[in-house]
Formats: C-alpha cells, structure tokens, sequence
C-alpha cells in the first residue's frame, strides 16, 4: 500500500519516530488516496484542527465585475488550486474574497509586507464582519481566518498550518524560494489561491508556484485591463542637471572607478563591475586588490548617492509640490535616507519601515482624508497599498526592476469614481546611469501602454 | 549572534570542508589592537548614533590590509549588542505626528516665496519651533531618532576587552556557519543530558546512541528527513556555546554550500573557541550532592555509582536517571531523586518513570531517592508506581539503598 502512495505522493520513512513522512501540503490528497485504497478507518484521518463549525456571512462584499466574476470561476473550475494573474488595480482582493466568502471554512491570508496585512484586516472586517487574527509585526493572534507576512508564515507553519482550510498567496511571486516555500508545504490547506500581477519569469521559480499552490487558472494582462478598469494616465520624464561641485565630485568618483576596472582589466580582459563585490570580499588571497576594491565600490555608492540626491531634484520636487498644490501627491525614492531627506526639507510625513503599526495607519488614513498633503515613501508602499484617491506620483530614483515599475505604477492607476487621469513624474539625474535605468523601466509593457495614451 | 549576511567562510571543494572565519592567530594580533580601539569608540561615543558609531569601527578596522566588508560589519553588530540604545519608539511617532501636523497646512514649503499662499522655509521653520517651544535643531534631532542608525547609545560595559570581543567574533562566525547547517552531529563524553536539553529548548530533534564511554547525538528538524533543509540552523547555533561549556566533545555539522552542495564543518575544542555560557552545575540538587558525597564516604565493595551515566530513550523522549548503580556482574540500580516538587511535575514524572520502568530487564532495578518522608499526595502518586523508595537520612547509607532496591521485586 505503502508503494502505490509513494508513487502519488513523497511518502519519505523516517526512522527518528518509526514512521512515514510527507509535507503536510499533501494531506488532502494523501486522504483520498487512503479512502480510494479502502484503509480502514480512511474517513475518520484525522487532520489537523481545523475549525470547520463557523460561517461566513458576507456583508458588504462589493459586486463582483464580469472579468472579476470570470476569475472566481475560473478558480472554482479549476479544482481551486491555482493561481490567478491579473493586473495591479483590478481588484484581485474582491476576487479573493469572494472565493473567501464560497469556501465558507478557516481561512489564512499571506501578504508581503505588513501594512497589507492591515488592510486585509480592514477589508475583512468590511467584506465580513470578522475581526480576523494577525500573526506578525509583534502580534501572534491565531483566529479562524487570520492574516499573516511571508516572513511569519514561514517561521510558524509547522505550528498553525493544520488549522486552515484555505490559503490565500497575496503576491504570490513571493513565495518561489527554498525558506517561504515552507509557507505553502506546511499548511494542509486543501484549497490555494494565489494571486499576483506578474508570474515569474523564471521558468523554475515558475513551476515551484505550480507545485506549491497550483496551476495558473486565470491570466488578465495590462492591456486588457487598461482603460477598462484602469485609468488613463501619462508619464513625465524629468531630467535634472548636478551643479558644479556635484558634477565634480560625481566625476572624481567616477574616475576612481575607472582606474579600478582598467587596473583589472590588464590582467583580465573580460573582467566586470560585478566581479568587484566578489574581488572585496576575498581579502585573503590578494589584500591590496581588495583594499581598491573597496575604495572603488566606495566610490561608486558615493557617486550613487550624488545622483540620487542631486541638489536639483529638490528644486523640480518643489515645483512639483507647487503645481499640484491641493491635491494628493505620493513621492517614491530610493532610499529612506533620500525619504527622510525630502520629508526633512519639506516637511511632510515619510512612510519607511521603521514606522510602527499606528504611524502607518494614522499616515494612509491621513494622507487618504487629506490631513496630511505629501507622502513619501521607498518600497515599503511597493505593493498594493490601496491609494485611489491618488493621481499624481512622483518617483525619485529607484531601481530598473520591472515588477517595482508595474506595482509603482499601479499603485497610481487605481480607478477613481472621477475617472481623472492620473499623472506620473520621473526624476532622473541627467548624464548619469539613472538615466539608462529610466530607459530600461520604460522597456515595459506597463511604459508602453502609455505610449499609446499620449498626454492629451 | 550576527546576521547571516555577515557571515565569512572559505570552502575546500576538495576536501568538502567548510571553514568559518577566525581571528586567532599570531598575525591577527593586530585586530587585538583595533578591537581596542573599536570599543573605545563606543566607550567614548554614549550619546552618538548607531550610523556615527558603525563609521568610527569601519575607520578602525577598514585600514587593515584584507579586512573585509561583512568582518567589519560583523563587528558592529557585536559591539551593538553588548551596548544598549535608546529607542523612544512611541515617543518619536507621536513627536512626528505633531510636526507634521503644524506643517501640513503650510505645505508647500519652499525656499523662497513666490506665491501669495505658499510658505517660506526659514519662517515655517521658525513657525513649528516656536510651537513646540523647541530649537529648530532640537526638532531635526528628534524627528527620526528612532529610526535604527539614528537610535543613541545609552550603555556600554566596561568590562569588554579587546580579547572576549576577539572571541565573540570567533564563536559568532561559526555560529553563523551553522545557519546554514542541514544536520549536526555531536559526540560527547558526559553531559549529554546537558545537550539534550538545549537541542529540546531549540526544538530540535535527535537519535541518540551509546558511542564507547560516551554519546553521540544526531541532531536536526522535523522536516529534514524530507529535504536538505537549514530551517533549523540557528537551532544548531544556539546550542553551540553550551557545547563549548562542556569538556569533552566534537561537532561535525553538514553545511549547505554553494549550489546546494554539501560541505563539513567540523569543531572540536582544538578550535579553542570560548563561550561564556556556564557549564552546568555539576549537581541539579543539593540532595544529589548528598548522595555522591555519601557515597564517597562509603562506598560498597562491587558497586560503583556514577552521575548521568544511562541515557533511556524511547523516540524523542529520553530519560536519564540520575545516577546508576552498576555492580560488577553488570546488575544495574537506576536512581531516581524525588527533590523539589510541584503536583503537575511530579504527575509528569510519574507518567515518565512509569513507562521506562516497565521497559527495563531482569538485570535492571529501580530506586526513588527523597529527601523527606512523603506527604499524602505525593506518598499517594509514588505509590503507583511501585518503585522502592528510600528517604535518606543520617540512619541508612548505601548499603541500606542497594538491599531496598534489590529486595523489591
């Protein structure tokens, strides 16, 4: 019996408790191949402790829209597991709670960051009337249908994953990798939705999700989601010259940089910036060449930091704070140091990851009701923050990641019942690599919608 | 502990050795130095931020030829942690929220004024410190000294040589080796119980086995029978200064390397790596005291009794009696001390006691130690079990304890 299983299943034995071992993940199926190969007493496995004598009662779940109701079919069709992709600003929330409210059994939500997890919390409490448990950012409060991060996911797993039923990835990209993929392998949640605007493309990192949680039982691109359910909305590069000691300093560093790499290259022709890291590091072997290392990458955070925090950007940032007086203005940047400048120079209130849970909260509340004008933030805002009332963003810097790209934009894009278009602003240091990085984000598919909607 | 990002190893693809970063040899004495100079930096630096204080060591130690990034940045770690910063968590929220607050209807603040409705910087400055009755520069120092590099130092020991710091480094950078440890192995002499306990409080899981005079334990997670997994490295590394602490042991841990290829860290006290865990106490009660020292005093012909010396395990549970009888034909009389007590553990204990002893063999007897006659309630639960029991006193000694043990039957 123990054969025909281990050919389903990756039944391991393990000698430590004289028994059979599997990741929890494959309870569900591991009962029904019990049942199937009549063991006795098949039905009454028990599993976990899940807390099945409860009900969801929808209270204010909000109508689902004809794409939005195809999702949620689509999943149920689908032997709900799976994942389902649409686009930043589609309401992929509505959609999961729907299915929340279907499956009508514990259910645990993992998101990536915590201010997610409060307005899940909020959304919860709207949607159903449930004060759902949040297990993360110092608090450990396990409920039948409870919130959590990654991160905590990973670590409590083997202690609440046979609680729930059903396990809802928000983001769900985030869960491809040795550590948080515990997240998914300990839990015996028999239903598993995950969510997310952009698969990965790594075609490994792509079939672990396939594994973990499902196939891909929906797929929206941006493109058909724009104008639909997006708003119109343009992109306003702005390019900013350094001043004279800036241009100075930024080219003495990059001098330092070259000499470093020609040094290198005499002796290897095919040498790359990227090999510096590794030439630091191994101090043991050649110590000189890793004393210029060093100095070299000094170097290039300093010219880094020149170009990101050019004088000059908080010339047009201040323009741009003029021009849009009145209206809610959200300020992305590389870096806290950079947040916490602009929050200094101008001040308005700096979102980082050092604010606690009733800073956050009192931020977004006033920053959406308007006590609060300007909100600066790195990435803690990354991803699916909700701002709709939002339709100016600058970004400041910043990295040539696509996915931060799309989530930036999104956030932005969010449809508002005035249906204004949004605008976005791109501040860029000129004759400097932030420019090519620019180039690169705008490569795309998120860049290129725009360009189809020129500024009218 | 340090963090895993500051973690320097050197792997030996030939041999599959892995071997952490170490600071102890003759031409490391200049980081004696400079580990001097790093904690005068922080002596000298009470009322300086985080951000300030991380510069002074990387001064200190960014000027030794090979000194990498993550050894510099490891330091600061460990010298963090022995000091303590303020951290007025609520208090800098709250401060923000008022300055925020006061500037939030002068937005937008500009440095020079052109519009009738907008506010210049020196005067909105001006403006929100005459309203919290602060200087301009008591406010920018205040706004974000909660964020972690801006966080002050509040306290730091005296007592820190450069020598512990040295060994701090050394045992923190193995430590930090293990995080990556997929298993563990650990022989040792005595004190296994010692070990065991630290591996349960780690969660962790073990197979124990009788290895010549002394134990070996395998150590590792629930998971890892199904995947090469370092879940529970840092479990490994919390119990490495415990192992330090006893006398006699070795470690062989297998490391998760580069492209998932497995690779050995082995430890010994050849490493002479230090901890300042205690070793533990040499006796868990002053009533076990007794006994050895009683024993000592007079001892029985034939027999011999040592401390610790079985090791019962049946799957994750393991028991140790607190001593053992052995005489020479290999009959063997295992030594339960009943001391201190509450009603839940002396429950549990029974429960215990109750299914190793009825494992035992024909060579194999038991005896309950006390160091009063029992109460009602605990007479009644040692009752149960059906054990011999002797309260000791001035009147029997070891004679006495080997006939009760050995009469009952």
């Amino acid at each position: 019996m123990v054969q025909r299983i281990r050919s389903r299943i990756a039944l391991v034995d393990d000698p430590r408790q004289d028994c059979w071992l599997c990741d929890a993940m494959y309870a569900t199926q591991l009962r029904r191949l019990l049942s199937e190969l009549a063991v006795d007493g098949a039905n009454s496995i028990s599993c976990g402790s899940v807390d099945s004598s409860f009900a969801i009662q929808a209270k204010r779940l909000p109508r689902l829209r004809e794409d939005q109701l195809d999702a949620v079919d689509a999943f149920e069709q689908g032997g709900r597991r799976g994942l389902v992709v649409m686009p930043t600003g589609t309401g992929k929330t509505v959609v999961a709670l729907s299915i929340v409210a279907k499956a009508q059994t514990s259910t645990l939500v993992v998101v990536p960051v915590r201010d997610l997890m409060y307005q899940w919390h909020a959304k919860i409490l709207e949607a159903f009337g449930i004060d759902a448990g949040l297990i993360g950012d110092g608090v450990h409060r396990v409920s039948p249908i409870s919130i959590t991060t990654y991160d905590s996911a990973a670590i409590h797993m083997p202690r609440i994953g046979d609680r729930f039923n059903l396990i809802v990835f928000d983001e769900v990209h985030h869960l491809a990798g040795p550590w948080r993929a515990d997240a998914a392998r300990m839990s015996i949640a028999a239903t598993r939705l995950g969510l997310t605007a952009t698969l990965p493309t790594n075609t490994e990192k792509l079939a672990q999700l396939h594994c973990l949680v499902g196939e891909t039982l929906y797929q929206q691109s941006i493109d058909e989601a724009s104008g639909k359910t997006l708003a119109n909305y343009s992109i306003r590069r702005i390019a900013v010259r350094m001043d004279e000691s800036e241009t100075q300093a930024y080219r003495g560093y990059g001098k330092t940089i070259q000499q470093f790499v020609s040094l290198c290259r005499e002796e290897n022709p095919t040498f790359q910036w990227e090999e510096t890291y590794k030439l630091v590091a191994d101090a043991k072997s050649n110590p000189e060449r890793a004393m210029a290392a060093s100095a070299a990458l000094k170097a290039f955070r300093a010219k880094r930091k020149i170009e990101e925090q050019t004088r000059a950007k908080f010339r047009v940032l201040e323009d741009l704070f003029r021009l849009h007086a009145g209206s809610p203005v959200l300020v992305f940047t590389g870096s806290n140091v950079m947040a916490r400048q602009i929050s200094l120079r101008f001040l308005v209130p700096c979102l980082l990851s050092h604010c606690a849970k009733r800073e956050r909260q009192d931020l977004l509340e006033g920053f959406g009701s308007g006590r609060y004008p300007v909100l600066v933030a790195n990435r803690v805002l990354d991803e699916g923050v909700d701002l709709p009332m939002v339709k100016v963003a600058i970004v400041i810097g910043g990295m040539a990641s696509t996915r931060q790209a799309i989530q930036r934009l999104g956030r932005v894009l969010r449809r508002s019942p005035s249906g204004e278009a949004a605008q976005l602003y791109e501040i860029v240091t000129d004759d400097s690599n932030e420019v090519k990085r620019s180039r690169d984000r705008r490569r795309n598919t998120a860049y290129q919608v725009s360009k189809r909607r020129p500024e009218s | 502990m340090i963090r895993s990002e500051h973690s320097i190893v050197t792997y030996d693809f030939v041999k599959r050795e892995v071997t952490p970063d170490r600071l102890m040899r003759v031409r490391d004495l200049v980081y004696l130095e400079a580990a001097q100079q790093c904690i005068d930096v922080y002596r000298l630096g009470l009322g300086r931020v985080r951000q300030e204080l991380h510069g002074g060591v990387e001064d200190c130690l960014g000027t030794i030829a090979g000194c990498p990034p993550r050894r510099i940045a490891a330091f600061c770690k460990l010298l963090d942690d022995a000091g303590e910063f303020a951290q007025p968590a609520g208090k800098a929220a709250s401060f923000r929220k008022r300055v925020f607050e006061l500037s939030s209807p002068l937005h937008p603040i500009v440095e020079q004024r052109e519009g009738i409705f907008e506010h210049d910087m020196q005067v909105a400055r001006q403006q929100i410190a005459n309203e919290l009755k602060l200087t301009w520069e008591q406010i920018e120092d205040r706004l974000f000294d909660d964020v972690i590099e801006l966080q002050k130092l509040r306290q730091f020991p005296d007592s820190l040589s450069p020598e512990v710091l040295l060994a701090r480094y050394n045992l923190a950078q193995t430590q930090a080796a293990l995080y990556r440890a997929s298993r563990v192995r650990v022989d040792v002499s005595t004190q296994a119980p010692f070990i065991i306990r630290q591996a349960k409080l780690a969660g962790l899981m073990h197979r124990v086995t009788r290895r010549g005079q002394g134990y070996r334990m395998v150590l590792d997670g629930p998971a890892s029978t199904l995947r090469e997994t370092s879940r529970y490295g840092v479990g490994y590394a919390t119990i490495l200064p415990s192992l330090l602490a006893c006398s006699e042991w070795s470690l062989v841990a297998e490391v998760l390397g580069p492209q998932n290829q497995s690779f050995s860290l082995k430890l010994s006290p050849e490493d002479r790596l230090s901890s300042e865990t205690a070793p533990p106490p040499e006796f868990d009660s002053e009533l076990e005291r007794n006994i050895a020292e009683r024993w000592q005093r007079e001892p029985v012909e034939g027999w011999s009794l040592e401390r610790d010396r079985e090791f019962l395990v049946q799957q994750q549970d393991v028991f140790t009696p607190d001593f053992t009888l052995q005489r020479v034909d290999g009959t063997k009389i295992y030594i339960e001390v009943v001391g201190y007590w509450t009603p839940e553990y002396l429950q549990e204990k029974q429960q215990r006691l109750k299914r190793f002893s009825n494992n035992g063999s024909d060579t194999v007897r038991w005896l309950l130690m006390l160091d009063r006659p029992p109460g009602q309630a605990k007479s009644a639960l040692l009752q149960s079990l059906n054990l011999p029991l002797v309260v000791v006193s001035k009147k029997n000694g070891p004679q006495q304890w080997i006939r009760t043990a050995l009469e009952s039957e």
